[in-house]
């Protein structure tokens, strides 16, 4: 059985097209995060509290809310109705994010659970324990000094790559390969953004594995190209471009589809605490695909074209 | 069979053997029943069989992951002699400066000494005579204050008895405790980040406790401050009359609390509960009230009265008078005036100065306080104390008689008998627990010891048991159904060869799980997403080969070649796409904690299993084929 017979695609006639595609939807996400004042980040990055409690049956979060308008711990008072509060994976589960608060005592999270658990005292389980679900309470430094580490992250694991890859290849591959995976993040950032989804540890855990699946994508088609360029010699540097993407698409596409089938059933099935990586992986390999046929090796051709004495 | 493949077979079965003696203690615990489990618990196996098993993590568990850090600031005050408002300000500067990322106490320190142009060698002459000597042994004094906090923290959780703690040091003042299975994490937090600081402070008397209560009167009255203070809990508007209820300040404003919040009237109780006429003229006796002998603050007006008491006029006039305000461990229930229920704190006018401490106990236990005393019935703290405490204690006690002590647990106080008589045995009991757990659990930080330092939690992530019991159902239910999905469409699309995948694949999972139990490496949620993200990895190296050889045999070459020339041509490609998303995985281990790292961990074994299986197993097989004679066509 063939999905994909030979084809005779002329990519490169299509990368005008292309780039202008992803330039919009780019910009399109570059809006949403100027008009939300950059991306909206979880209490990894930002500090604050973050609680999941389960109730035994459907409960309404207007009534959670106003009940939140006052919790008193140790004498003080919080108000913290304006704080997001969503259902969590059911409508019975909800979860409530509570940025930073000025002179929050040591058992403020705690403090908040209890609030909540007796303010609605028959729609709770019996036992305290098995009201709450999760709670995250990270430190306005931690939160700053994991910002500084996931960027640390991301960008040293573009440099490696992009030596690696210099080293293997050639500089101009690098840079394609480079330029497709801030295509990827900007892209996934973007659309982040405009669904409103925030940003945590596990979505830039998501981030770099999208990196290098998009990567390996890319580099089973550059291979093609520099087994290629050596053997089609007469022909244009396109072509033997476009030849190469034609004869491993049978490849980007079976891959594609079967790595797509397990990001979706993770992210259909896989639970509410690891939505978000498996929302982000499948736009990853949407889009990783998509780059390493349409911005990667465009690029090279471009560069290509620009020094045609290489 | 070739010669040439038997030692691939060989290398093969031992791999397969290895695999099989590293999941094995895994099988044998997940197969246990529950009976089993507690013979073997008695037996003392059971540990063993645990560590050798795939450890789940904490979101799959369920437990406590926190971070500590040790208060330096507070540790280095502690250390210094002649402490004054200066040595204080340049701390305060210090702490300020602390919430920077990267920020690195001693560096601060240093920078802020000469700023203020502190003379260090005055408070820390036992440390040294120039600011270089000093920094460096108070830094090896805060080294060791670390080390002291981790064994301290390590004896209280193992005395508390949770299975398979993690305590370890991060960086140079941090202590990650991790804690799977635990369930009452109030108690866990508090057993934590209690100092276990036991202090025995002399009460001063009622008379000098009213003066001194005056005295902050006279400072308030008037006081900006003391409106910010107010505020902060209270807006003016909301400031409700409830005791000596002869004037209520009026009507409408009860009213308009509960309009404003939407609410019924009881709510409308929850701001700070003062007379208005009081107030002005005696803001912080407004804040109290008498309760019994003693002054007792309504749980409503306990922040405010913090902060009074926390403001540098106030702190002063307490210096200048050698005494210190401190508040009750536990709240009582009353029924006030208007026959609602209250909760009131104590609090106590004290020595600044403790007359004892609680180095001097050698053991400390819980029970239910005897009959013939006044705590009959209740949990209660027995104490005892060394030759050197009993001697203090008995001369403490000998020369006050009639006047109160104070047993201070942590900057609270537990209870203020009045000494009755000398005593000489050095024995002393605590009370004021909200219960028997909570007895215990002083106990035990009592015997392990004080820290020398107080510790912050920075971070603290729990997973309650049912979302992980939820996150492992689901996390196995995908990952099966995704595996399955996967191997149906390779041996449906490739035939004989997508068989030989499907079978490289389940022995790409299986060993990653091998490999994970060998480590002792956890396996978290996002590991699983590893797990099925190295299905598509293994895949897609079997995908980019079997492709290879579909494209020499439509050239025309016999299977042999094709395979030969299929396999070497994917080499290559496979080496440099995997060597890309090892490098992402290595980063995110070097730069990730917790279940990151489980993630990363996962990935690139995933990733170098994959490589093995599909480069070096696949191709044992398919050669074995293609060897049989006589073959001409090749199912992929």
């Amino acid at each position: 059985m063939r999905l994909i017979k030979e084809t005779h695609i002329k990519f490169m006639d299509q990368r005008r097209f292309a780039f202008i595609l992803s330039a919009v939807v780019i910009l399109a996400g570059l809006v949403s995060l100027v008009f939300q004042g950059g991306p909206k980040l979880s209490i990894d990055f930002k500090g604050g509290t973050m609680i999941a409690v389960t109730f035994n049956e459907e409960v309404d979060i207007t009534k959670v809310r106003t009940s939140l308008s006052q919790v008193n711990v140790e004498g003080q008072t919080f108000d913290l109705s304006k704080e997001e509060i969503k259902s969590f994976g059911g409508p019975s589960n909800i979860s409530i994010r509570i940025s930073h608060q000025e002179d929050e005592p040591d058992n403020f999270a705690q403090s908040v659970i209890n609030h909540i658990y007796t303010a609605f005292p028959e729609l709770v389980p019996r036992e305290p324990k098995d009201f709450i679900l999760s709670m995250e309470k990270v430190g306005p430094k931690i939160g700053s000094e994991l910002r500084g580490k996931a960027i640390m992250a991301i960008i040293s694991a573009l440099a490696l790559i992009l030596f690696y890859i210099s080293i293997r290849f050639e500089f101009k591959f690098a840079l394609g390969a480079i330029a497709a995976l801030v295509h990827d993040i900007l892209v996934t950032l973007g659309v982040f953004s405009i669904l409103g989804y925030e940003i945590s540890l596990s979505i830039v855990a998501a981030f770099l594995t999208i990196v290098g699946y998009s990567l390996n994508d890319t580099i089973v088609i550059f291979d093609r190209i520099r087994e290629n360029v050596k053997k089609r010699q007469r022909e244009s540097y396109p072509e033997t471009v476009d030849f190469s993407i034609n004869q491993s698409l049978s490849r980007t596409v079976i891959t594609s589809l079967t790595s797509f089938l397990v990001v979706l059933i993770l992210w259909l099935f896989g639970g509410e605490v690891i939505h978000g990586f498996a929302f982000a992986m499948i736009i990853g390999v949407v889009v990783g695909t998509y780059s390493s046929i349409y911005i990667a090796s465009p690029i090279v051709v471009q560069l290509h074209a620009n020094a045609p004495t290489k | 069979m070739n010669k040439k493949l038997t030692p691939r077979y060989v290398i093969i079965g031992l791999v397969l053997l290895w695999a099989v003696y590293s999941l094995w203690p895994t099988v044998q615990l997940l197969t246990l029943s529950e009976a089993e489990v507690e013979t073997m618990r008695e037996e003392g196996k059971y540990g063993a069989l645990e560590s050798k098993a795939i450890k789940q993590g904490l979101d799959l568990k369920g437990g406590m992951y926190i971070v500590l850090e040790v208060d330096l600031p507070a540790l280095i005050s502690n250390l210094a002699v002649n402490r004054n408002e200066k040595l204080n300000r340049v701390l305060e500067d210090v702490t300020e400066k602390m919430d920077q990322p990267k920020a690195d106490f001693f560096v601060l320190l240093t920078q802020a000494v000469t700023d203020h142009k502190l003379r260090l060698p005055r408070y820390y002459h036992e440390y040294g005579s120039s600011i270089d000597e000093i920094i460096t042994n108070l830094k090896a004094q805060a080294d060791d204050a670390i080390n002291r906090v981790l064994e301290i923290l390590r004896n209280r959780i193992d005395q508390f008895g949770v299975s398979e703690p993690t305590i370890q040091k991060q960086g140079d003042h941090r202590i990650i405790v991790e804690l799977a299975g635990v369930q009452d994490t109030e108690r866990a937090r508090a057993l934590l980040q209690s100092t276990a600081l036991l202090e025995f402070f002399l009460v001063k008397d009622a008379e000098v406790t009213n003066d001194v209560l005056t005295r902050i009167d006279k400072i308030l009255k008037g006081s900006d401050a003391l409106e910010d203070i107010v505020e902060t809990t209270v807006p003016e508007d909301f400031l409700v009359s409830e005791i000596e209820a002869e004037t209520p300040v009026s009507d409408d404003k009860i009213i308009s609390v509960s309009e404003l919040f939407g609410e019924t009237d009881e709510n409308e109780a929850d701001s700070a509960v003062v007379d208005q006429r009081l107030f002005e003229d005696r803001p912080f006796s407004a804040l109290l009230r008498n309760f019994g002998t003693d002054i007792g603050i309504p749980e409503k007006n306990v922040y405010a009265v913090k902060k009074i008491i926390a403001m540098p006029e106030v702190q002063e006039k307490l210096k200048a008078g050698n005494g210190q305000f401190l508040q009750s461990n536990e709240s009582e229930q009353i029924t006030n005036i208007d026959g609602q229920q209250e909760n009131i704190f104590r609090l106590y006018y004290l020595e600044k100065e403790p007359e004892l401490t609680g180095g001097v106990i050698e053991e400390a236990n819980a029970q239910l306080g005897s009959q013939a005393g006044a705590a009959s019935g209740q949990p209660v703290v027995l104490l005892d104390m060394n030759n050197d405490g009993t001697k203090q204690w008995a001369r403490i006690t000998g020369a006050n008689i009639g006047r109160r002590i104070a047993i201070v647990l942590d900057k609270k106080v537990h209870m203020a008998p009045s000494i009755r008589g000398k005593i000489s045995q050095g024995g002393t009991q605590i009370e004021g627990f909200a219960d028997m757990n909570e007895a215990k659990d002083i106990a035990i930080v009592l015997r392990a010891g004080a820290l020398p330092a107080p510790v912050n939690i920075l971070e603290e992530r729990i997973v309650g048991p049912s979302l992980g019991a939820d996150s492992v159902k689901k996390g196995t239910w995908s990952v099966l159904v995704g595996l399955a999905l996967v191997l149906l469409f390779m041996l449906f699309y490739y035939k004989m060869a997508g068989l030989i995948a499907d079978f490289a694949l389940i022995w790409n999972i299986l060993l990653v799980l091998a490999v994970l139990a060998s480590l002792q490496a956890t396996l978290t949620l996002p590991g699983i997403a590893a797990l099925i993200l190295t299905v598509g990895m293994s895949i897609d190296a079997n995908v980019i080969i079997f492709e290879r050889i579909r494209e020499e045999l439509r050239k025309g070459k016999s299977p042999k070649t094709a395979i030969d020339s299929g396999y070497a041509r994917a080499l290559t490609t496979i080496i440099d796409a995997n060597i890309t998303t090892v490098i992402a995985a290595l980063v995110l281990y070097q730069f990730g904690t917790g279940p990151i790292r489980g993630f990363a961990t996962v990935l690139f074994w995933g990733i170098v299993i994959s490589m093995f299986t599909a480069i070096f197993v696949t191709r044992t097989i398919f050669n074995t084929i293609a060897q049989r004679k006589g073959i001409q066509r090749l199912s992929i």
